[in-house]
């Protein structure tokens, strides 16, 4: 197995852009969409075979055990050739959280089957009356000898259509004195009787996120990871996982790079306002990732992040969207046009970069959620 | 005193002209009606078309000696306001500001004025043209020998009219002619927009066109057409974005989080203000900049500056109220389900026509640069 982090940071740069370059089906380069996995199962394969599906999973559980350095570096690379994340809240999300908190039984099972996408994941955690007051959860599981019977409803659920598995929280003790407690973190199979789901079209006209229903859906008690009514604890620390995943560079970089290639084609670069915005922009990514990388290099020694990693996806959800806000400007005229915009030889789709950005400021925790968070946890304000 | 006896008469006059346009538009569906027709098909309906027509609505700031109401571009802004309230799929501002525009101000006499005032015809004009890298400075679509010979671009409600004005390069400068919809070498491309309404890219080769007007008259009929269709998006836009803040501001007193509604949170408040306090800063320059385009004394760079003005205010105001609006409704704010969305696409549709904020901030500044030259 290569030790990628003893490669010198060039080198591993151009391993990467190449496998991507030679490798990465072109017709799926910057994917305006979020991609059903059929559409990227032939990408994925290859990625599984050179066993990429996971950078930042050490290498004993099939990732690729990347520092913080070499993955920030396989980011960009990803980014910057339109690579799409295809369908990885497996990777992301209860990988992790697994690798973390739960059995070596549950580590064997469900590991591997993330990498091989055997298992498509979709997260249950928001409900019509639990957003940001996530606490206020009310979908129900109840043990039914060695069952959890689940009845409620989620929603918001991203590409939950498309999903073999939900990682959820659901409450097991209602009686608990306090929301927070109550809450266990349970994996359920969607291909079931109980569970319906329903598609909701979103404003960019993408049927993306969906509503789930519970009506006596079952799974095994085995899938509880962690301890009975300790899923709050846990789900926390998966938020911050998902929070440095957000507040990665990679959304900006990769529309900073549409940014330029089709500003030049618009000869936006002509002019000194823009330059100056321009410039603006491509500080915010680049600085950013210095902040970035001092968080990801805690997680590689195995910290546990603090409330503090909230800047970085404040700053670079804010920033994603002045650089897709910027795209409507240099698109002039164009710039409330549907698809790809033609310059040159490039093609942007500059609305599709602009709606993508919207949400990022609302989901994960909405940013003025974050900002209440560093307020008090970090800030030690009153209140 | 006289005036301010004028005044007031005036300000009731408004007053009633926007009672009578929202009541037509509220009658008609509100907004529920664009959401219905963008799903149909992104067309408009012909029905609204003549009943607006039936208000005097096309004709209100055409003098009255050339069939209008007379009422100048204060008014026809009062009703941009009611049609952005209901994001109004119709080219109402482009007929008015543009197609009317052009029409009163070049051949009063032509039978097209009368019937698109009534509301039997509905023209698109096309008069920007496409360069490599965004609208063309000059003019390079020709016409000669009663044919046209060329491509124009950005040409607003282009889809389901029955013909097009369109200005073009005629061997001693501008003309205005008239292209029918089904012409022979007519190429219509109408390309979707954010809000489901289509803009058109049209080519002609060798398509016969009928001349309406030609001259030194037809440019600055146009730039003065072009001032007015400017200012009266920017009204449009202002009452898009007041009605966008309506909305958001009923969703954070009745959403509740943790307990209470989110407006009860103070960033929420703040925010919610912040807003306030710029849509009124929008409404109200762009109200003012209408009614000095009115005054006798604006000559046209005037009132070009002021139209940019009013449209870099409005642009401004309705990206930031209508994608706020978005963030505080949540996750239910970026789907289709609720209106407040139909908003923000609206919005990104009228700030890119006919120039968005940054560009016309430029212009204003080369305006005033100008005149100050020439003071
Ligand atoms: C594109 C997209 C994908 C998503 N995918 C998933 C998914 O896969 N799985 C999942 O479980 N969820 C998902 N979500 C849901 C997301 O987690 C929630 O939208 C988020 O938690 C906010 O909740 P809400 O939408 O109910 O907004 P609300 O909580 O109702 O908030 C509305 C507004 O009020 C503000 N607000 C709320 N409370 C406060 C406060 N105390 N102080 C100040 N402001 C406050 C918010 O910031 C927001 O601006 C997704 C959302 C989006 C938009």
């Amino acid at each position: 197995m290569t030790d990628w982090n003893a490669m010198t940071d060039e080198d591993f740069r151009r391993e990467v852009h190449q496998f991507f370059e030679s490798e990465y089906p072109e017709e799926l380069r910057h994917l305006p969409h979020r991609p059903t996995f059929a559409e990227v199962e032939h990408w994925h394969r290859k990625l599984h075979a050179k066993g990429w599906v996971a950078p930042a999973w050490p290498a004993e559980y099939g990732g690729m055990g990347l520092s913080a350095a070499k993955l920030l570096i396989f980011y960009e690379e990803q980014q910057r050739w339109g690579v799409n994340r295809g369908r990885d809240m497996g990777v992301q999300m209860v990988g992790p959280l697994i690798i973390k908190f739960g059995t070596q039984t549950q580590k064997d099972y469900w590991l591997p089957r993330i990498l091989s996408c055997e298992d498509i994941w979709c997260q249950g955690y928001s409900e019509p009356g639990a957003g940001s007051d996530l606490a206020n959860l009310r979908t129900r599981a109840e043990i039914d000898g060695d069952d959890f019977v689940i009845n409620g409803q989620k929603i918001w659920t991203t590409m939950a259509h498309d999903a073999t598995h939900i990682f959820m929280l659901v409450r097991t003790d209602p009686d608990a004195p306090k929301k927070q407690q109550g809450i266990s973190f349970i994996l359920a199979p969607m291909d079931q009787p109980g569970v319906e789901v329903r598609t909701i079209r979103t404003l960019a006209g993408e049927t993306e996120f969906c509503e789930v229903f519970f009506d006596g859906a079952r799974t095994p008690r085995e899938n509880l990871v962690g301890e009975l009514n300790k899923g709050w604890t846990m789900a926390k620390a998966l938020l911050s996982f998902e929070r440095i995943f957000i507040g990665s560079p990679s959304l900006a970089q990769n529309a900073l790079g549409q940014l330029e290639s089709f500003a030049r084609g618009r000869g936006a670069f002509n002019d000194p306002v823009f330059r100056d915005r321009f410039a603006q922009a491509a500080l915010d990514v680049e600085d950013h990732a210095a902040l970035y990388a001092r968080y990801a290099d805690q997680l590689k020694r195995g910290e546990t992040l603090g409330a503090d990693v909230s800047m970085l996806k404040i700053w670079v959800t804010e920033c994603f969207q002045r650089i897709t806000e910027l795209m409507i400007e240099a698109a002039g005229p164009d710039g409330g046009t549907i698809g790809p915009l033609q310059v040159g030889n490039v093609s942007v789709d500059v609305l599709a970069s602009f709606y993508k950005a919207r949400p990022t400021t609302i989901y994960g925790g909405s940013n003025e959620i974050q900002r209440n968070i560093l307020s008090k946890a970090v800030l030690g304000l009153p209140g | 005193m006289k005036q301010t006896e004028e005044n007031t008469q005036d300000q009731e006059d408004l007053r009633l002209l926007r009672e009578s346009a929202r009541t037509l538009f509220d009658r008609a569906g509100g907004n529920d009606r664009a959401r219905k027709l963008r799903d149909a098909g992104g067309r408009w309906s012909a029905g609204m078309i003549t009943e607006l027509a039936g208000a005097g609505v096309f004709g209100v700031a055409v003098p009255d000696e050339n069939g209008g109401l007379g009422m100048g571009l204060a008014a026809a802004g009062v009703l941009a306001e009611e049609v952005g309230r209901v994001i109004a799929p119709e080219p109402i501002v482009a007929t008015i500001g543009l197609t009317i525009g052009l029409l009163h101000r070049l051949c009063p006499d032509h039978g097209m004025l009368k019937k698109a005032i009534g509301g039997e015809t509905v023209l698109a004009t096309a008069w920007q043209e496409r360069g490599p890298t965004g609208v063309a400075p000059g003019r390079s679509c020709r016409f000669a020998g009663g044919k046209l010979t060329g491509a124009k671009a950005w040409v607003s409600g282009a889809v389901g009219v029955e013909g097009y004005l369109v200005v073009a390069e005629g061997d001693d400068g501008a003309v205005l002619t008239y292209v029918e919809a089904g012409a022979a070498g007519l190429n219509v491309d109408g390309r979707r927009q954010a809000d489901g309404s289509a803009l058109g890219e049209l080519s002609f080769s060798a398509t016969p066109a009928e001349l309406l007007a030609e001259g030194a008259a037809v440019e600055a009929a146009l730039a003065d057409a072009v001032s007015d269709t400017t200012a009266l998006a920017a009204a449009e836009l202002v009452g898009l974005s007041g009605r966008a803040f309506e909305i958001v501001l009923d969703y954070i007193k009745t959403r509740e989080q943790f307990d209470k509604p989110i407006g009860a949170f103070q960033v929420i408040q703040h925010r919610a203000t912040d807003l306030h306090v710029m849509q009124e800063v929008a409404q109200a320059t762009v109200r003012e900049a209408l009614s000095w385009m009115d005054c006798a004394g604006t000559d046209a760079q005037a009132r070009a500056r002021l139209a940019s003005r009013a449209k870099a205010r409005a642009g401004v105001a309705a990206k930031k109220i209508t994608r706020d609006a978005v963030q505080m409704h949540g996750a239910v704010g970026y789907t289709d389900e609720f209106d407040i969305g139909l908003f923000l696409n609206r919005a990104l549709v009228l700030s890119a026509w006919l120039g968005d904020d940054t560009y016309h901030r430029r212009l204003w500044l080369d305006a005033r640069d100008k005149e100050g030259a020439e003071r």
